[in-house]
């Protein structure tokens, strides 16, 4: 077993005359047995990253070290690593024994009966040891994803890759496999590195998440330190279901004004973002009440656009009375509001996140309990890799 | 009662169905027919018109046939010539294809109509500079000479094919195996090929009909030493007449072994000529 490091990674694809920066100086430490989550929208380098880890593609510069080797120069047949693909690449060709007991032949000098024996033991953990005769083409795809990862754990490698493991099953077998993949990590100790767009998928899984876009790392942490306090918009934006409204708004002393808002900050608050005026306000919907009566003069009045009941929560879509702009608010199931209705909403200000616009930089973020507060810090402490 | 009739209708419908089908594979496969019953009619029957279709089938064509060394001679020359030349289209083809699928290659559009421009000419275009390349060289009336002449009329459709039939086989297959701790060239032989075997067998039974057939370059590029199968044959059509008997004979001894072939790999033909896109993986 073994961490990961990557060293001011840079991966420059040349096309047609010009060039792309897919992966721009990024800097990482996979700890020994973590499960780290790159997590980012397409485009954003995370499968080029962990390509990289894996040597099936070569970084234009920087070093990767996986445990004390730099292994730049390595073919991935001498990394010590275990990929899982996103289309499983199962081999057509051999059944599903040949293919787990594949890389045992080909990287180690095991003889046929050990091969057998630890192929055995790994379907069995996979729940697949009535499958090993069959061929690929027989299976589901749950049934592939299953071979695919004992494929993977049977090598006993030093790490992990795995590249969107999940994105061809269907929503289902996906929350089963998702919480399985979970359980095998932890019961192995298998460093992991683990790409996704899905950010559930990130939040759910991950001992430590990063963020990704236009190839840079926008922020490494738990997930709860991504959720609740962002280092920039990107990241505000992209974790959290749905995504956090922002206002643009102008700094007037301790009054932000600005698409349809008029919202006093406390003194504290303003002294975050003292020296600043193109800000970016942002709030969660979850935290955005709407109410039939203005309480405070901060609440904002609007027009319920549309409502999607989900359940336990609805999520409605409000536009401003003055300016017409569009957010979301999330409120319990059951408390009634109509399509047309004028509504107050009540943004609470320890809600509130405060962003520079230009650079996108958080200066304020919302305020969280104390014991939320001692899990964020103490898992940020615990290693302290993030640039 | 509509579930009878329902039933009734498809029974008629299927019937009907094998009854064109019939029909079909009775036109396709008529001219084999002919030669089969051409090939077992005396001298006599053969020539009579209108055809006789019913007669007293003999064999002395065959027998005449099996009895002339120089048949057995040109059939050894033909099985020489055609499976050397597809074991090396083969070797050159199949590697060159996965190449051009695989790796980035400069104009690599303007490579594979390259290769393709090598079927382009037809063969009476470039028969004489052949010829005297082949003079120069001292290839003329050699079965090496002819094996090359029959790969580089082969080449082009084992690579156009092939490169077709790898570029359906994911690149994730060949990543996978080499993180398993395969090398390229095992992914490649261990991975890629079986997965590309039903291609292959295709293009190998194309390159060898190509090349059993092949009837120009022989009759131009082959002396007494080299006379393939179809070359003898030929002999058969004299400038007074035609031994029909012995022809037919000949043709069908020369079709056989296509047949058979065909026979046998069936089941890979079907996958192999859909280019790979039916590959499940």
């Amino acid at each position: 077993m073994a961490g990961v490091t990557l060293d001011s990674v840079r991966k420059v694809f040349s096309s047609g005359g010009g060039e792309i920066t897919a992966v721009d100086d990024v800097d990482l430490e996979v700890r020994d047995g973590e499960f780290l989550v790159l997590v980012g929208p397409s485009g954003s380098g995370k499968s080029t990253l962990l390509r990289m880890i894996a040597g099936l593609e070569q970084q234009t510069s920087g070093d990767i070290v996986i445990g004390d080797e730099v292994v730049n120069d390595y073919k991935p047949r001498r990394r010590d690593i275990a990929m899982v693909f996103q289309s499983y690449a199962l081999y057509p060709n051999m059944t599903v024994r040949e293919n787990m007991s594949f890389g045992l032949k080909m990287s180690t000098d095991l003889s046929d009966e050990e091969v057998n024996e630890k192929v055995n033991d790994a379907a069995e953990v996979m729940g697949i040891d009535d499958l090993l005769d069959n061929n690929p083409g027989q299976l589901s795809g749950g049934e592939k994803q299953r071979v695919a990862l004992g494929r993977a754990t049977v090598r006993d490698p030093n790490v992990f890759l795995m590249d969107e493991p999940l994105s061809n099953l269907d929503a289902k077998l996906r929350t089963v496999m998702r919480t399985e993949i979970n359980r095998l990590q932890e019961q192995l100790g298998v460093t992991t590195v683990y790409v996704t767009h899905d950010q559930t998928e990130a939040m759910t899984m991950s001992d430590r998440l990063v963020i990704l876009n236009e190839g840079k790392v926008q922020q490494v942490g738990t997930p709860l330190e991504c959720f609740y306090k962002p280092t920039n918009r990107f990241v505000a934006g992209f974790i959290g279901s749905p995504s956090m409204n922002f206002f643009a708004v102008e700094a007037e002393n301790r009054t932000l004004r600005g698409e349809g808002l008029a919202y006093e900050l406390s003194a504290a608050t303003a002294e975050d973002v003292a020296g600043h005026t193109a800000l970016t306000f942002g709030v969660r919907p979850e935290d955005v009440s709407v109410k039939s009566a203005s309480g405070s003069s901060n609440d904002i009045e609007c027009t319920v656009d549309v409502v999607e009941p989900m359940g336990s929560v609805k999520y409605v879509y409000l536009r401003t009375a003055e300016t017409d702009r569009e957010f979301v608010a999330e409120i319990d199931g059951q408390q009634p509001i109509e399509t047309g209705d004028t509504v107050h909403a009540h943004i609470p200000e320890q809600a509130v996140y405060l962003f520079d616009r230009e650079t996108g930089t958080a200066l304020h973020h919302r305020s969280v309990s104390e014991d939320a507060e001692m899990e964020i810090s103490a898992a940020t402490e615990g290693g302290a890799a993030d640039s | 009662m509509s579930a009878i009739s329902t039933d009734r209708r498809r029974q008629l419908k299927e019937v009907g169905r094998h009854v064109v089908l019939f029909g079909w594979l009775l036109f396709a496969l008529f001219p084999f027919l002919w030669i089969l019953s051409m090939s077992l009619k005396s001298t006599a029957d053969a020539l009579a018109m209108p055809p006789e279709w019913i007669f007293v089938p003999t064999f002395e064509n065959y027998i005449e046939l099996m009895r002339d060394p120089e048949f057995a001679y040109a059939l050894g020359n033909s099985f020489l010539v055609v499976g050397g030349s597809v074991l090396i289209v083969l070797l050159i083809g199949i590697p060159g294809a996965y190449a051009i699928s695989r790796y980035d290659i400069p104009a690599e559009r303007d490579v594979m109509i390259w290769i393709l421009s090598s079927r382009m000419l037809p063969p009476v275009a470039v028969i004489v500079p052949f010829f005297i390349l082949y003079n120069r060289l001292g290839l003329l009336d050699t079965r090496i000479g002819l094996t090359f002449m029959l790969t580089t009329i082969n080449i082009a459709i084992v690579v156009w094919v092939m490169k077709a039939f790898f570029d359906g086989i994911p690149v994730a297959l060949e990543e996978a195996a080499m993180v398993d701790g395969a090398t390229r060239f095992q992914a490649f032989r261990k991975v890629v090929l079986p997965a590309a075997l039903p291609g292959i067998i295709a293009v190998a039974i194309i390159s060898f009909i190509f090349g059993w057939i092949e009837l120009v370059f022989s009759l131009v590029l082959t002396g007494t030493e080299t006379r393939t199968a179809p070359i003898y044959m030929y002999q058969f059509i004299g400038s007074r007449q035609i031994d029909w008997g012995m022809l037919a004979a000949a043709s069908s001894v020369l079709v056989m072994p296509i047949v058979l072939f065909l026979i046998l790999v069936n089941k890979y033909l079907a996958a192999g000529l859909s280019f790979g896109v039916a590959l499940k993986e």
